[in-house]
């Protein structure tokens, strides 16, 4: 891993050299351009920088991207990650993205801490900044596009996963990356929305397993080891939504440890055809990816955002929040067995 | 390594006229002594540690790293090292688990095809090392970029959704058990078995020691050294697909592209725990097993116990420092001894 980055960020040095050195004189051209307003039928370069690529949920969003490019016409969709959720090898990114001097850069950050001071340099380069899917609230990014607002997530899971386990008992958290802003704040609407709504039930454990889902299975049943009278668990993120319903299946403890998680609809088929997992909550990844281009064109173009914005016919008012700037897609949404067929990702 | 050359040679018999080192080392019985009391510890702190329902999933766990840690401990006794492990196992599982959903494979289909391809990306490794006479570090890392591009190019973008129950046989279910023992555990630990008898009794075996102690001496002695060194890569490749299958097993229905990821870095920890010097010409399968399973018993414990998740981390570094310590120490009273 160590050894990994080390390499990764060489390359990107040697790569970024070369950009510098070919891309000089484009860069007076275009310094001009950025931050004034638009003229019809100019193109704007919308990067977006997810966690990693190649997994179904990111990939999921950069359809949604490509597809908004090509309705709305004057955004040409970039989009490019790491392929390990690594923050160093994804500022790398971020930074090949800043010498390209694209218009918008959007970035689903790993370590929102340390994408702040990128942000502030994409920002000093004249390159408008968003976040979306997770949020670097300590940056000078001008909008963070929501997939759903933390309250509609948590208290999601949490009744989903309260009405399988009866309303009462103790449950556990098996989480990914310990510092994803977006699983913890979810993870904190649970905590508390666990001891108002359903004071007979409890979280015991919150443990993380990063993206290895053969860990998080093997945390799964550690759980259920140390607390035998757990009967739920929350699979926080898409590889352990899945992990914790494979360590109930396998623990034989299907019907008494209730599941629920944030997994992608294909990925938890047959969890949730063996009822091993109770229900999915999620959003629709497509429509947030269609809603990220939008954004960034926007934000190119120098258009304020509304109160409520007709995005497209998917997405007719999504709101917006001026006091956060914060774009919210809409509620969570819970995949179960009766719609998880109508989503190809 | 191969500086030593003008040294003069070093007996080849110790002081009490054994030719081969005692059956368990020292190390071995110090893990076995901490394991058991952490397993004690654990017993009497947690509900149910010391159950089927915990040590089951704790030995199928236990089981992939430790697979693969028997190849990387020959390979490092000849002074070498195979970084491109973990991207091996993410292209062999990526491969079989297509496989599985797609043909819809038999189990010994399904293992063969692992093993197979785990074995050729080996054979890789063991040709560019033992040929291309460059060092092992540069080379199995520059295979696991090639490894990793490789998988993800198989992957195509998509994770491999619907993977039938093929592998279960190897798995942490009902199925994965016979008389309550994890087959995967049990064909870990014959593996075990029969390499630590054969690096142990047969020429051959002693022959991956005599090239970790010193290439040049061994070539004189008349070892072929580049034949052993390919085979050290091969037979870790072989165990990669292997241990691929065990992964499949124990991971859901879907396989993504994290699978492998880091675990080059959890086998060569096992290795280094389990007493086997990174400097080569020393070392014990046996002892790979046993570090194997203190790291898994620690990262389990850490759970059970409901500490904090990177505890594991900091232990197992710990675990690191001090077994490399003990080995330094050691050999430095080895040098005292024969000067």
């Amino acid at each position: 891993m160590r050894l990994n980055g080390t390499l990764a960020r060489g390359v990107a040095v040697a790569a970024v050299a070369a950009l510098a050195l070919t891309g000089c004189t484009k860069k007076n051209e275009t310094d001009g351009g950025t931050g004034t307003g638009a003229t019809a039928g100019e193109t704007y370069k919308v990067a977006f920088v997810p966690k990693l690529q190649g997994v179904p949920y990111f990939e999921a969003m950069n359809t949604g991207g490509q597809k908004a490019a090509k309705e709305l016409g004057n955004v040409e969709w970039l989009y490019q990650g790491p392929t390990q959720a690594d923050a160093a090898a994804q500022a790398d990114i971020v930074r090949s993205y800043i010498q390209q001097k694209v218009d918008t850069l959007i970035v689903a950050p790993n370590d929102p801490d340390s994408m702040a001071p990128l942000l502030q340099q994409a920002k000093d380069a004249g390159i408008h900044v968003a976040t979306s899917d997770t949020d670097a609230p300590n940056s000078v990014r001008e909008v963070f596009v929501n997939q759903a607002s933390a309250e509609g997530i948590g208290q999601g899971l949490t009744d989903a996963l309260m009405t399988a386990m009866g309303g009462k008992g103790k449950y556990a958290i098996v989480s990914c990356g310990q510092t994803a802003e977006n699983l913890n704040a979810w993870i904190k609407v649970q905590q508390a929305y666990t001891k108002e709504k359903y004071p007979e039930a409890q979280i015991v454990d919150v443990v993380y397993a990063g993206e290895d889902q053969a860990k998080a299975t093997q945390m799964a049943t550690d759980l259920m080891n140390a607390h035998p009278d757990l009967t739920g668990l929350v699979g926080e993120c898409t590889s352990s939504a899945p992990g914790v319903a494979q360590a109930v299946r396998d623990a034989g403890k299907v019907g008494k440890v209730f599941t629920v998680g944030l997994g992608t609809p294909q990925s938890m088929k047959p969890y949730l055809a063996d009822k091993s997992s109770s229900a999915s909550i999620l959003w629709d990844v497509e429509n947030l990816g269609y809603l990220t281009a939008w954004a960034g064109a926007q934000l190119a173009a120098g258009k304020p955002f509304a109160a409520t914005n007709n995005v497209s016919s998917a997405l007719p008012a999504v709101a917006y929040d001026e006091s956060t700037k914060t774009m919210l897609l809409g509620p969570a949404l819970a995949i179960t067995t009766e719609n998880v067929d109508k989503f190809s990702y | 390594m191969s500086t030593q050359t003008l040294q003069p040679p070093a007996a080849p018999v110790t002081p009490r006229g054994r030719v081969l080192p005692s059956p368990v080392t020292g190390q071995e019985l110090i893990l076995v002594g901490v394991i058991a009391v952490l397993w004690v510890a654990l017993a009497l702190t947690t509900p149910a540690f010391l159950t089927a329902g915990s040590l089951q999933p704790l030995l199928v766990a236990t089981a992939p790293i430790a697979l693969v840690g028997v190849g990387m401990t020959i390979v490092i006794i000849t002074g070498g090292i195979d970084v491109s492990v973990g991207a091996a196992m993410m292209v062999s599982s990526v491969i079989t688990a297509k496989a599985l959903v797609e043909q819809e494979v038999a189990l010994p289909v399904a293992v063969l095809l692992a093993v197979a391809a785990g074995g050729l990306l080996g054979l890789l490794n063991g040709l560019l090392i033992a040929y291309g006479r460059v060092h092992a570090i540069i080379i199995t890392f520059g295979t696991a970029n090639l490894f990793l591009f490789l998988g993800l190019q198989i992957f195509g973008s998509r994770t491999v959704n619907g993977i039938p129950a093929t592998l279960a046989f190897f798995g942490r279910g009902q199925e994965g058990r016979t008389l309550g023992l994890p087959h995967a555990f049990l064909i870990t630990v014959a593996i075990t078995a029969a390499a630590w008898w054969y690096l142990r009794h047969t020429a051959g075996g002693r022959h991956f020691f005599a090239i970790g102690g010193d290439p040049h001496a061994a070539r004189l002695a008349g070892v072929r050294v580049q034949r052993r060194v390919l085979l050290a890569y091969v037979v870790t490749g072989l165990l990669v697909g292997l241990a691929a299958c065990f992964l499949i097993a124990q991971g859901t229905s879907t396989l993504d592209q994290s699978v492998g990821s880091g675990k080059e870095l959890a086998v060569i920890a096992a290795v280094v725990i389990g007493g086997t010097s990174i400097m080569g010409g020393r070392g014990s399968v046996l002892g790979t097993l046993l570090g194997a399973l203190l790291v898994q018993t620690v990262t389990s414990g850490v759970t059970q116990l409901g500490w904090k998740s990177q505890l594991s981390d900091l232990f197992v570094g710990v675990f690191i420092i001090v077994a490399v310590g003990a080995d330094l120490l050691r050999a430095r009273a080895r040098a005292r001894r024969t000067s």
